[in-house]
């Protein structure tokens, strides 16, 4: 982690986004945007936007957090997998091989940003692969193309001339979670304690 | 700092189905343990138990992977993906070779035993100790290399987790053996030498356990934010009953005294009682740590 941006194969594309919460007005498009491109059933989410309450009244804000898969250098999910089923590609998007998965889950409870899920139907883990196929066409994951605001930016990190590239050396950027050694490629400007805020409360099966 | 309004409910990923894999390979693990201390150590005091010991370790291990069988989105697309596809830096993917392993050089120990070759048993018993060491301690690395948790991240989860399988396997070899000369024997008395002897060990090992708890909660208490956080849901929080109670006062520290006051030890009713605590507990550490550890959400 000495250098956070350097890349495994520097001629490669090494996809990464950039998410500014200063821009972000918490729409919820992204959510809608990821739900509809994915098929991602009722009560899941690939993408999702956390909102946090900050202050007492009058000086009260709200913050948001869109929170996806970081698509991280080291991940944790592609080191525990007993199958292989986990895997990253060439391009550092981590994707999850639907014919090698057993649904075993523990990539689910080793991953510290718990952005995966049990697919209801499918048995079998899912989760944000930065849209893999809609990126192989050219095009942009679709939560960055339906952002309203502009907030998502996704690019090429190995491209010094891309706006991902620019924004991530020039602004003050920074990862979820960085002490896990993961090497997140999503970065956030505007990331804060009470965008930070974990909601501590557990739900335990027997209560009501 | 803030108050979260709105997110996303974190799915549970490992739940009861692993806290009874988890027990019963503890359970197997540590009668295995108890057949081969006379065969493989030649602690003939523990003789008597070695048969039952064997039989019970063989069973429960065939019990065991039903679990996990029904935990898993695909069930026999796992058994053969576990074997064809190899992730050498994954703790779970070694499991599917243990649990084929350990199972059948039980079977074979046990054989050699029930035919009364002794050398045999010895070579095999002494084999079955590192493969029942694995079998019982690769559970406890499944959790500790679960790196997001801290409840589960530490060192010390294999180790605790090989101490309450040796407890729980002892306390079911003392109902077992009890039950086996009280009813399935001509004489229809009880081996009060074997008996008192396990009942010392299970104290003994109980110690161990809860000072590996004691280890284990005072480092929590110290370290990071969400350590502190999920140290406080286990002692105090919604956690605490079956923490507090059920695990450490029903299931070890009761069982303890009851083991340590020779008058109490005497006796089988304590005996049974203690006995039938100490597994009560253990599989509620088994959910406690599996279910407990994560129950608290991480982002």
């Amino acid at each position: 982690m000495s250098n956070p941006h350097k890349t495994k194969k520097s001629d490669l594309p090494r996809w990464g986004m950039l998410i500014d919460l200063e821009r972000c007005i918490g729409c919820h498009t992204c959510e809608i945007a990821c739900k509809i491109e994915n098929d991602v059933p009722l009560g899941i989410w690939r993408s999702w936007v956390k909102e946090i309450e900050k202050g007492t009244y009058p000086d009260v804000i709200r913050a948001f957090r869109p929170t996806l898969c970081n698509h991280c250098e080291n991940p944790i999910c592609v080191k525990v997998c007993p199958v292989g089923a986990a895997w990253q590609r060439e391009d550092g998007i981590v994707a999850v091989d639907p014919h090698l998965c057993v649904g075993c889950r523990y990539c689910m409870s080793a991953c510290p940003y718990e952005v995966r899920y049990i697919h209801p139907t499918k048995g079998i883990i899912d989760k944000c692969d930065f849209c893999s196929t809609r990126v192989d066409a050219g095009l942009q994951p679709s939560c960055v193309e339906a952002c309203p605001a502009g907030a998502r930016i996704f690019g090429n990190l190995n491209d010094v001339k891309s706006e991902v590239s620019k924004l991530v050396a020039t602004k003050a950027v920074s990862t979820l979670k960085p002490d896990m050694g993961t090497g997140p490629r999503v970065y956030y400007i505007g990331l804060n304690t009470a965008t930070m805020e974990i909601k501590r409360e557990a739900k335990l099966v027997w209560e009501k | 700092m803030g108050k979260v309004v709105f997110d996303v409910q974190y799915q549970t990923s490992l739940a009861f189905l692993i806290s009874y894999y988890f027990y019963c390979t503890g359970l197997s693990a540590g009668s295995f343990m108890i057949s081969t201390l006379s065969y493989g150590f030649g602690m003939e005091k523990f003789k008597p138990a070695s048969k039952m010991g064997v039989v019970a370790a063989v069973l429960l291990l065939l019990l065991a992977p039903q679990f996990l069988l029904m935990q898993v989105g695909w069930p026999i697309k796992s058994v053969w993906n576990h074997f064809v596809y190899f992730n050498p830096v994954s703790a779970m993917s070694y499991g599917a070779f243990l649990l084929m392993l350990y199972p059948m050089n039980s079977v074979v120990y046990g054989i050699f035993m029930f035919q009364g070759n002794l050398k045999m048993t010895k070579i095999f018993g002494l084999i079955g100790i590192p493969l029942a060491l694995a079998v019982h301690g690769y559970t406890g690395w499944i959790l500790a290399l679960g790196v997001a948790r801290d409840y589960w991240n530490t060192g010390l989860m294999p180790i605790v987790f090989l101490f309450s399988a040796m407890v729980s396997g002892i306390s079911m070899m003392i109902l077992l053996i009890m039950a086996r000369d009280r009813f399935f024997t001509k004489e229809k008395v009880i081996n009060h030498d074997l008996i008192d002897s396990l009942a010392k060990l299970l104290g003994w090992l109980l110690v161990v356990d809860l000072f590996l708890v004691f280890c284990d909660y005072s480092v929590l208490l110290y370290s990071k934010q969400e350590a502190q956080e999920v140290a406080h849901f286990m002692m105090f929080g919604k956690m605490s009953f079956w923490f507090v109670i059920v695990e450490n006062l029903i299931g070890k520290v009761i069982p303890m005294c009851i083991v340590f006051i020779p008058g109490m030890r005497k006796s089988y009713f304590w005996l049974i009682l203690a006995s039938v605590m100490n597994m009560i507990g253990i599989l509620a550490m088994r959910i406690v740590t599996v279910y407990g550890g994560q129950a608290l959400p991480l982002m």
